[in-house]
């Protein structure tokens, strides 16, 4: 692993490259935007630190308002470093398997409120039964699959069938449901409010199905950051998992709201012919799934051609205007992909560095 | 970092925790040994390219196997830095380093190990110079000839002459030869591999002899990778071959090079199958790292990776190919691409005839800088 601890005000040109900077001031931005979006709504946000990977970063938005008090992590080994970090409210949206596996979840539940994702009835027998051996309750929420085709029941029953399994089942409270939702391109604000209604109402109607049969529902979790302004608005919902916001990525370029706050900086090591300047930052260090290039910001005349495994390549059209030495930013195509590849954060205002930051949740895939 | 729970030794594979990226003992010496041993019979020899394991241990049982110059080769100071705290002696960086904070890095690390860089201009070698001058180290330095690939390097010929004279004339410097990386050739035939092998590294043979009429010594001439290790190595003026995919392996090189199999592959569970004809798993992009492709799924040639999200993949088939996944079913990947997968590990989980022998650090990974 890296280990970057550059002096306390360094500026921006004399920072060793590749590094992750975040601007302070982007991010207090998007968290002050989230803080007043949910002010006044009944629904909150939990933010999903699968995009952060940082204890702090989450402490930054629950202390800035607008939450439940709690996260979303995607994996359990996330869900211990952010115990560890001091969180004492998570939701796992996402089946946790594997006798293994739930029993860390349950040892985390006697020092955290533990909710976690289930879509099949012997998962929630087996959360139940190691549940009861650790002494602990495991909060359980029914996923609903309401566009992504991933996991999640596809029809209601299933869903009334579910939420009577964990009602009944010793060890375990049964909260309600969960649901998630992906943006096709690049939508306006009607689509994203059209599509992203007509979605989170599958997972409405299931709750509906559950209340009516008797069962209480405290929670209906859904939306992201491409909804996160619709889900205060839609009665039913209490909590959006929304991740992205926070750092930001090009391909939420249309969340115009929220500000760019994590970059890359690269630094120019060759110009080894005319209109070509090769970069050290490559498709290691970006993440770069699907081979989606990251964005230069703020430069012009100059595009990025391709990326290697530790370079990229520039070109422009007439003269290079790049020289060795010569640093730039990149926008990631893919923010939590690319935070995933990186050990500290450089957090800067005002172009020097006020801070350096572990990420202790990198590499928590288990 | 990666937190897996980690298996008392002797744990059967199946049972370890996932996303696991393991690594078959007996395979990687399978393929240190059939690489290494072609070039024990070759005056060039193999310097081995760690940047795609990362793993200070695979390094030194490259190394004790025979058939190598006895040094590395690495990508970046930050790796360097790794691999000589490990104790590796002889540290090639393929690449150009031209910041003053690297340079100054680079040659601390030249007091610890014979330090090898490349160059493609004459302002970079006068900056290593001053800075090797100032630390009271030598540093070897390699002309960087651009073959193929867009990346760093000088045209072969009169302008890679030219910047070897400039390195020759440079204090603090010592001219070593040339390198030249062509990128990942792979071809229909091995004919064709051959001939574009060739044709390739020529112009870096020729410019050799230009080098030395001029009157330099060029003792490196470093060409090739796991693509035309074969090819390369037996080329007369060739010294040595920077390979380094060979020792795990990859799916992106299993048609092309069948003499050598995957040694590291990344184990998920099965977690839902909430479809008919679906199942998700629990490795997903992130414990995958697909930039340049997807993995294959071994054991099971009927079914489809239909898609890898951040934390999912997603697996379909056909009615009719139903391969029986039950939920907590274990199922491998072949990395597409392994030193990228390698890259978002922190261990390997290192087995022999299935089972738990020890658990090795990727101590380098996310050392970009």
């Amino acid at each position: 692993m890296d280990n970057y601890k550059p002096q306390i005000g360094t500026g921006i040109a004399d920072l060793d490259t590749p590094c992750l900077m975040v601007d302070l001031d982007a991010l207090e931005h998007n968290y002050d935007l989230i803080a007043k979006t949910y002010e006044d709504s009944d629904c909150k946000m939990r933010t999903h630190t699968k995009n952060l990977k940082s204890p702090l970063l989450a402490h930054m938005q629950i202390r800035a308002g607008g939450t439940v008090g709690g996260i979303c992590t995607a994996k359990v080994a996330e869900a211990e470093v952010m115990v560890e970090g001091g969180i004492d409210d998570i939701l796992i949206p996402n089946q946790v398997i594997t006798r293994d596996k739930i029993t860390r979840l349950c040892t985390l539940a006697k020092r955290a409120t533990i909710m976690v994702a289930a879509d099949n009835a012997d998962n929630i027998r087996e959360l139940s039964e190691i549940a009861v051996e650790q002494g602990v309750k495991i909060g359980v929420v029914i996923e609903v699959d309401t566009q992504m085709h991933r996991a999640g029941i596809r029809d209601t029953q299933t869903g009334v069938d579910l939420a009577r399994v964990a009602t009944d089942a010793s060890g375990i409270d049964f909260r309600g449901v969960m649901c998630h939702q992906a943006a096709v391109g690049s939508p306006d604000r009607e689509t994203r409010f059209i599509e992203g209604r007509r979605m989170i109402q599958t997972a409405l109607d299931v709750r509906d199905a559950i209340v009516a049969d008797g069962m209480p529902v405290e929670v209906v979790s859904a939306g992201e950051t491409w909804t996160y302004d619709l889900c205060a608005t839609i009665p039913g919902v209490t909590e959006v998992e929304g991740g992205t916001y926070a750092l930001m990525s090009h391909s939420y370029g249309y969340m115009e709201d929220f500000e760019y706050a994590a970059t890359i900086l690269g630094t120019v090591i060759s110009t080894p012919r005319p209109g070509v300047a090769i970069g050290d930052t490559g498709s290691r260090c970006l993440g770069s799934p699907g081979g989606v290039l990251p964005k230069l910001a703020g430069m012009s005349g100059v595009a990025i051609d391709s990326l290697q495994e530790e370079h990229m390549v520039l070109k422009s059209e007439g003269d290079m205007p790049l020289k060795v030495g010569d640093k730039y930013q990149l926008i990631s195509g893919q923010q939590d992909i690319m935070v995933n590849r990186w050990d500290q954060y450089i957090a800067m205002r005002n172009g020097s560095v006020e801070a350096v930051w572990d990420i202790p949740g990198r590499g928590c895939h288990n | 970092m990666e937190r897996p729970i980690i298996k008392p030794i002797g744990t059967p594979m199946e049972e370890l925790d996932t996303p696991a990226l393991v690594l078959d003992l007996e395979q990687l010496q399978q393929n240190i040994d059939k690489v290494h041993s072609f070039f024990e019979g070759q005056t060039a020899k193999l310097r081995p390219h760690v940047e795609s394991h990362r793993c200070p241990t695979i390094a030194h049982q490259q190394l004790d196997a025979g058939g190598t110059v006895g040094g590395i080769s690495v990508t970046t100071v930050g790796q360097a830095e790794v691999f000589a705290q490990a104790g590796i002696s002889d540290i090639a960086i393929a690449n150009e380093i031209v910041t003053a904070q690297k340079i100054v890095r680079l040659c601390a690390l030249a007091h610890r190990a014979k330090i090898t860089v490349a160059v493609d201009s004459a302002d970079n070698v006068r900056s290593l110079s001053e800075a090797a001058q100032a630390a009271g180290v030598t540093l070897n330095v390699v002309v960087d000839i651009h073959t193929r690939l867009e990346r760093c390097g000088v045209e072969p010929g009169h302008p890679a002459v030219d910047l070897a004279k400039v390195i020759s004339q440079s204090q603090g410097l010592r001219f070593a030869g040339l390198t030249a990386y062509e990128g990942t050739l792979i071809t229909d035939t091995p004919e064709e591999l051959s001939t574009q092998s060739m044709n390739l590294i020529q112009p870096v043979l020729d410019t050799r002899e230009m080098v030395e009429a001029a009157g330099l010594e060029v003792s490196v001439v470093s060409v090739g990778g796991t693509h035309n290790y074969e090819i390369a190595g037996a080329m007369p003026g060739v010294t040595e071959v920077p390979a380094g995919t060979y020792a795990l392996m990859d799916h992106r090189y299993s048609a092309s090079r069948p003499g050598l199999k995957s040694a590291a592959k990344v184990m998920a569970t099965v977690t839902s199958l909430p479809e008919p004809g679906k199942a998700i798993l629990d490795t997903g992009k992130k414990a995958t790292g697909d930039d340049t492709g997807f993995p294959n799924i071994d054991d099971f040639p009927n079914v489809t990776l239909a898609a890898l999200s951040a934390e999912h993949g997603n697996i379909t088939w056909d009615e009719g190919n139903n391969p029986g996944f039950s939920i907590g079913q274990k199922v491998w990947y072949t990395p597409f691409e392994i030193g990228a997968t390698v890259n978002v590990y922190d261990y390997m989980q290192a087995v022999r005839n299935g089972k738990l022998e020890t658990v090795l650090e990727i101590s380098a990974r996310g050392r970009y800088r």
